[in-house]
Parts: C-alpha cells; sequence; structure tokens
C-alpha cells in the first residue's frame, strides 16, 4: 500500500489564498514542463519572460480553480497557450526557423533508432511548414498533444472543450496533415500513437 | 512511426545547462511580480539609514532608488540575454538593461557584459562609499563596515536628476537584486559605478555571496574613484 504525502495541486492552489506562498511549489512541480512548451514554440528569448508570466496569471486567477482537478497541468497549459497567443510574430518566425534548421539535416545523433531519424529528417521540413499553415486552434491543439504530451481530456481542459472533440479535430488535423505532407507514410507501423 | 511521433521528434528541447538557469530567472520574475505590492520605495542617499546600516550587517547595503518602481516588469521583446550561475543581464528592445544579482562574484564579467549591452559600466571589486556621506540631508560619520572601505568624493556623482533617470533599485530580502539601468539616459562620459567586494560574507538566507558598500550610482565621468576622506 502507497501512502501519497504530497499534496495534490488542487490542494496547494487552495491553500496558497491564505498563504500566497504556496503557489511557489506549483511552480517548482510545473515549472520545467512549462519552460520546454515555451521554448519549443518561441525560442529561447521569450522562454523565461512567458514562462514567468504563466505562472503569474495563474496565481492572480488562483480563486477560479477547478479544484476537482488535482493535477494543474491541463490549467497552467491553457494559460500557457494564452500567454503565446500573444507572441503569434515570434512563433511565427520560429516555424520558418525550425523549417530551415530541419531543411538543413539532421542534427549529429548516435542513437540506434536510424530508420526513425532518417524518417524524421525526411518529414521535418514539411512537417514545420505544415505545422505554420494550420489554424491557429488546430497547431495550438496539436501541440498539446504532440510536445506537451497531454492526454485528451488534459488537452480537452487545457482548451476549455469535451474530451470528444477534441478527439474529433485530432483525427481531421491529422487527416489533413497527411494528406498534405503527400499521403501515408510509408514508415507509419500503426496510426495509434496516442 | 507516424507524423505525430516525427512531430513529437522534431520539438526544439532546451539544453539541459540552459532549463535551469531559465527556470531559476522565471522564478525569480515569477516571485517579484507575485510580491510586487510589497516593494518599498526608499530614496537613494537619503534616508533609511538604520534600514541600512541593519542590512549592512546581514550581508549588504541594499538602498532603492529613487525611480524605482514598485512592480514594474519587462515583459517580452529583449533582445539579449546573458545568464552565469551568479548574475542575469537582459537588454530589452528598448534599450533598457535588466540585472538580476544573485550572488555578488565576478565583478569583470558584469562589467564586461553591460559594457557590451551600452552600459559605460565600471564594476570595480572592493567598497566604495561617497564623502562627504549625506543621508536625510544629514552628514554621517564614517561607516563602520568591518572591511576595508574606499571613500571618494561625493562631487564626482552626477545630479539626483540623472540618477534616478538611469538607475532603478529593489531588493529584498530573500530575493535577488534587481537594476534596470537606462543608458539612453546617462549623459555624455558619465559611467555607471558599482562597488563589489566578492566572496564574503554568505547570507544563509539567500545564498548571497559578497556585499556592495553602496548602490549603483551614475559618475560625471567614466573613471574609477580615487580614495580619499576618511579611513580611506
Amino acid at each position: 500500500m502507497t501512502i501519497d504525502t504530497q499534496p495534490s495541486d488542487a490542494d496547494l492552489i487552495a491553500g496558497s489564498l491564505a498563504e500566497p506562498g504556496l503557489f511557489t511549489a506549483v511552480f517548482d512541480r510545473h515549472s520545467a514542463g512549462i519552460l520546454r512548451y515555451v521554448y519549443a514554440r518561441l525560442g529561447p528569448e521569450l522562454a523565461e519572460d512567458v514562462t514567468a508570466e504563466t505562472f503569474l496569471a495563474a496565481f492572480r486567477c488562483r480563486g477560479r480553480y477547478d479544484g476537482a482537478w488535482p493535477d494543474a497541468r491541463p490549467w497552467l497549459y491553457g494559460i500557457a497557450v494564452r500567454q503565446i497567443r500573444r507572441h503569434r510574430r515570434v512563433e511565427a518566425r520560429r516555424l520558418r526557423l525550425l523549417r530551415s534548421a530541419l531543411a538543413d539535416g539532421p542534427a549529429e545523433d548516435h542513437s540506434d533508432r536510424v530508420v526513425e531519424r532518417v524518417t524524421a529528417a525526411r518529414l521535418g521540413p514539411r512537417l514545420a511548414a505544415v505545422l505554420a499553415e494550420l489554424p491557429r486552434q488546430d497547431r495550438e491543439l496539436l501541440l498539446l498533444f504532440a510536445w506537451a504530451e497531454l492526454s485528451y481530456a488534459e488537452a480537452a481542459a487545457a482548451l476549455g472543450t469535451t474530451a470528444s472533440a477534441v478527439k474529433a479535430r485530432l483525427h481531421r488535423i491529422r487527416v489533413r496533415m497527411r494528406r498534405e505532407l503527400g499521403g501515408s507514410n510509408p514508415m507509419d507501423e500503426e496510426n495509434g500513437d496516442e | 512511426m507516424s507524423e505525430l511521433k516525427a512531430l513529437r521528434d522534431m520539438r526544439p528541447a532546451v539544453p539541459q545547462a540552459e532549463l535551469e538557469a531559465m527556470r531559476m530567472t522565471a522564478r525569480e520574475r515569477f516571485v517579484a511580480g507575485t510580491r510586487a505590492r510589497r516593494w518599498r520605495r526608499l530614496p537613494l542617499l537619503a534616508g533609511g539609514l538604520t534600514a541600512a546600516v541593519a542590512v549592512i550587517g546581514a550581508a549588504a547595503l541594499v538602498l532603492t532608488g529613487p525611480g524605482a518602481v514598485p512592480g514594474q516588469h519587462d515583459r517580452g521583446g529583449h533582445t539579449r540575454t546573458v545568464v552565469t550561475a551568479a548574475w542575469t543581464v537582459r537588454e530589452d528592445a528598448g534599450g533598457a538593461v535588466t540585472i538580476y544579482l544573485r550572488q555578488y562574484t565576478d565583478p569583470a564579467g558584469l562589467q564586461q557584459t553591460l559594457r557590451a549591452d551600452g552600459v559605460d559600466a565600471i564594476v570595480h571589486p572592493g567598497l566604495y562609499v561617497p564623502w562627504p556621506l549625506i543621508v536625510g540631508g544629514m552628514p554621517l560619520p564614517p561607516l563602520q563596515l568591518g572591511y576595508p572601505v574606499c571613500y571618494y568624493a561625493a562631487t564626482g556623482l552626477a545630479p539626483q536628476a540623472v540618477q534616478r533617470a538611469v538607475v532603478t533599485f529593489m531588493h529584498r530580502q530573500g530575493l535577488p537584486a534587481r537594476l534596470i539601468i537606462h543608458p539612453d539616459a546617462m549623459p555624455h562620459g558619465s559611467a555607471l559605478f558599482m562597488d563589489f567586494l566578492a566572496g564574503r560574507p554568505r547570507d544563509p538566507k539567500n545564498g548571497n555571496t559578497g556585499v556592495w558598500a553602496w548602490p549603483p550610482v551614475v559618475l560625471t565621468n567614466d573613471r574609477l574613484p580615487a580614495c580619499g576622506g576618511p579611513q580611506s
């Protein structure tokens, strides 16, 4: 039998209403993940700022946190997504850079996953291009799923929608991506990564 | 491999060495933001002596410049950031330079970084105090800091209006000192002067090492002040 003595995020957030310093523990738990996500989307120039602003925004509206969610990740990613929206031009530039960088060839990699690496290198520039052309809402959902690695339910909570709606939208996005990538991917062993 | 797997693999990753430094800076900004209302404003070279002397005893003399804007945050758009274990220097798109000081070490590196950001800075090892020392309009006797102090002529300081326009200095116990410098407001030929005694003592509460004798000031010229006055 395992006894979890760690307070949940919901506990910390509720406690922070009386003792604001408790919210720092929420930052310490989740800031690395949020920072990685923001970094991936906006790059190093804004990663610190947007991460700090995300947690400040969360801190200010912590009174409205839904305590039914013990894990605050979906809530925090939802706030991060809204903060990232304020930097659309930076993200567009970032995606152009990513496309160029991927087109220049894969980075040095000594892993033995040769097939996957070659495939990723081949798909990379095209994927970056498709990503840049997706409607904003679709890109946000796709990247919450692929880069933040949220589940359907978590992505739905982050974006304020339902898991079934997320699933349907994600399916539509993937169909579009495959079409724009030139048909089915021969390396695709099975379609259900999720 | 599906397109989702490929998408995951192409996610730009933060170099591990940078992650902690970036996270630490974000944490400082977050914590400072949550406490923004608690920032206090103390006039530079005026008032607050009791508090100042108390802080000297703990680790460093910290005062807040008269131009301090409590809770002010530069939001994004910065053009250059240099992060070391001791400090972070960010040059904003508007030209302002923000310094977060976690440890009072590496004055030479800090000086070099500030100069690269357009701040004509002198960051010099040692404890420097302007003389005569006038706080709240009252001349004071020499400070008993327990370290050798260089007293230099206060006539070498730029006018208060210039100090206010150039330097915003905020510090709160337990948080890194934060300075915002506006190089554009510095008169031609002037320099930002920061004294910097590295390595001692250690403040157990915030982990800082080293001390300052006085908050950063703007000198009327760009030469290291000559020591003179009492106990120099």
